[in-house]
């Protein structure tokens, strides 16, 4: 496996807040990484920085390169979404398959021209008469037809009804996804993506508090549901949190041996959602 | 590289259709009020035998010449004028109204470096903005000599003589031409300036942009009682070393105006050696490409979030 994105003591500071506090981590070739935080967490200064869109302090490669420095060499196979009002209102379609045409080697304006001839976006339409779902679906398509090993989604579907979200990672799995490309996305619907990542990190505070494949969370991680005196017992083998649903207790286990609980009530693999809250408040206490 | 600039000066066209509306509004106005004119002086020409252009009772060769020159000139000024308040407003445009739609995200997530971005923006301003004014001026000429080429033909005179063959032409263009890419680099040090205040201002770059200029110069009068930046600053347009020293007395005694054998150069009245020489043009593009390397750095390190 090729490591495209290698961090080393990455810490990025704005005065006295560190929005990123040395962060070590790297992602591999053919992976889809879901990056998850809450607002502020340093989301999106840490994919600034691998995007070369700021400077930072330590060590960080991505495709080899040092995305600050050569942030130009980077971005012929780096594409990113940043936010979806990004393009700008002025332009045409054709206009901005025109340009990104002219600059960019690994744009395939047919392929481009393939994926809008399935939407409703017209080609002589300004971005300004598009709704948000198109002017998505516009971004999308312009994205996809770059043949590039790294993409970058931060806050992809924000702001877009629910069968625009399903359509957009519905697209990016079966018409752009394969093992020679790496996708790495925030959001904050984690549980929309959940099925689709194939490794996942969670960050606050701008320090990294869990960075794990998704086929090895339910090894590490499980929830036990149970009530009455079961519930001492459970507790006392140490779960990361608690909470209370429908009268009975669920209880967050990190490591703990699945025969341990069985007997003490109904096991199953907590859901990414969950996870993240117990990560994170447990590390905040 | 070459065809990165191409594209984004399509870009810089296509965002900036003021570019080439404006000359069009310049263009469109002056041939009206000269369709307006001939149409004026054909319901009086029985009377009193007066045309415009090509009136045999003008005084003579020479004062058709003049007229027509002078024509040539007033226009040709009009689109300087209407080009020095559009290439502000595209220069403080240019790097803020991208950050103010946020879509310079977008722009930076293509394989395009900030200095080659804001470099389209100065040979926009410097270069395109010029061009596209002197194309402007050809075709409100040629639109004009042509409408009143037909009046005159209307009243049984001779258009090819009186009309164009009165003014040289390609001179007229080429000189409006010259001074019109003199300029833009002679006042390269404005344009970096706004680029500059356009890549960085938060809000109000038209304000963020004059207030130092008128600023500074009061602030150096009250304190220091010299107006040294007061006159680079607004003594600048009027010093334009393009021109020949022109005595206007000894011009008008000169026997070849008097007699008009010759059709007038304008030509003849540049320098273009003073221009290329003049340590004052230089340290305008000195001052220019300080302000554009500032408006790259700013561009590249500021965190837009």
């Amino acid at each position: 496996m090729t490591s495209l994105v290698n961090a080393r003591g990455v810490s990025k500071h704005f005065g006295a807040v560190r929005a990123v506090d040395n962060v070590s981590f790297e992602i591999e070739q053919g992976k889809i990484l879901g990056l998850i935080g809450p607002n502020g967490a340093g989301k999106t200064t840490l994919l600034k920085a691998v995007l070369g869109l700021t400077d930072f302090d330590g060590e960080l490669s991505v495709l080899g390169l040092d995305p600050f420095r050569q942030r130009k060499e980077l971005l012929k196979n780096i594409c990113f979404i940043a936010d979806v009002a990004v393009l700008p209102r002025w332009i045409r379609v054709t206009q901005l398959l025109d340009f990104v045409a002219a600059v960019h080697p690994n744009f395939s304006r047919e392929r481009a021209e393939g994926f809008l001839s399935q939407t409703r976006v017209r080609s002589d339409a300004k971005v300004r008469e598009l709704s948000k779902g198109m002017v998505t679906q516009l971004h999308l398509s312009i994205i996809m037809a770059i043949d590039a090993k790294l993409l970058v989604l931060d806050e992809p579907t924000l702001g877009l009804d629910i069968i625009f979200r399903k359509e957009f990672y519905g697209n990016l799995l079966n018409d752009y996804f394969d093992e020679q490309r790496t996708i790495l996305i925030t959001t904050h619907q984690v549980e929309e993506i959940e099925n689709l990542l194939t490794d996942i990190m969670f960050i606050d505070d701008g320090k990294i508090l869990l960075d794990k494949p998704m086929d090895s969370l339910a090894e590490t991680y499980v929830e036990l549901l149970t009530s009455g005196e079961n519930v001492v017992k459970a507790k006392g083998l140490g779960p990361i949190a608690e909470h209370e649903m429908f009268g009975k207790s669920v209880l967050l286990f990190e490591g703990v041996n699945r025969e341990n609980l069985e007997g003490l009530g109904e096991l199953r693999t907590p859901s990414v959602a969950d996870l993240f809250v117990a990560k994170v408040k447990g590390a905040r206490q | 590289m070459i065809a990165n600039q191409l594209a984004l000066i399509k870009r810089e066209i296509w965002e900036h259709r003021s570019i080439y509306v404006t000359p069009a509004a310049i263009a469109s106005i002056v041939s009206l009020i000269v369709l307006a004119m001939l149409v004026f002086a054909s319901g009086f020409a029985k009377e009193l035998d007066i045309a415009i252009f090509g009136a045999s009772n003008l005084a003579g060769e020479a004062e058709r010449r003049a007229a027509l020159t002078a024509f040539f000139v007033g226009t040709s000024g009009l689109f300087v004028v209407g080009l020095a308040i559009l290439t502000v407003f595209y220069c403080l445009d240019s790097l803020y109204g991208e950050r103010k739609d946020k879509s310079i995200l977008f722009w930076r997530s293509l394989p395009v470096t900030d200095a080659e971005t804001v470099l389209s923006k100065l040979l926009t301003a410097v270069f395109v903005l010029p061009i596209v004014a002197a194309l402007g001026i050809i075709a409100t000429h040629l639109v004009n000599l042509i409408t009143t080429s037909i009046w005159v033909s209307m009243k049984g005179g001779d258009a090819g003589l009186l009309i164009w063959g009165s003014v040289p032409l390609l001179d007229n263009w080429l000189t409006a031409f010259i001074v019109l890419i003199a300029s833009g680099i002679w006042m390269s040090p404005f344009i970096g300036w706004f680029l500059f205040v356009s890549a960085w201002t938060k809000r109000a770059p038209l304000l963020m942009a004059f207030m130092p200029l008128i600023l500074v110069p009061l602030l150096e009068w009250i304190f220091l009682r010299t107006s040294f930046f007061a006159s680079a600053v607004w003594d600048r347009n009027d010093a334009l070393p393009l021109f020949r020293a022109l005595d206007f007395e000894t011009f008008f005694e000169e026997e070849h105006w008097r007699t008009g054998i010759d059709n007038i150069s304008l030509l003849d009245h540049l320098d273009i050696g003073q221009f290329l020489t003049s340590p004052a043009m230089w340290a305008g593009v000195i001052v220019c490409g300080l302000f554009v390397t500032a408006a790259i750095y700013v561009r590249r390190y500021r965190d837009e979030s």
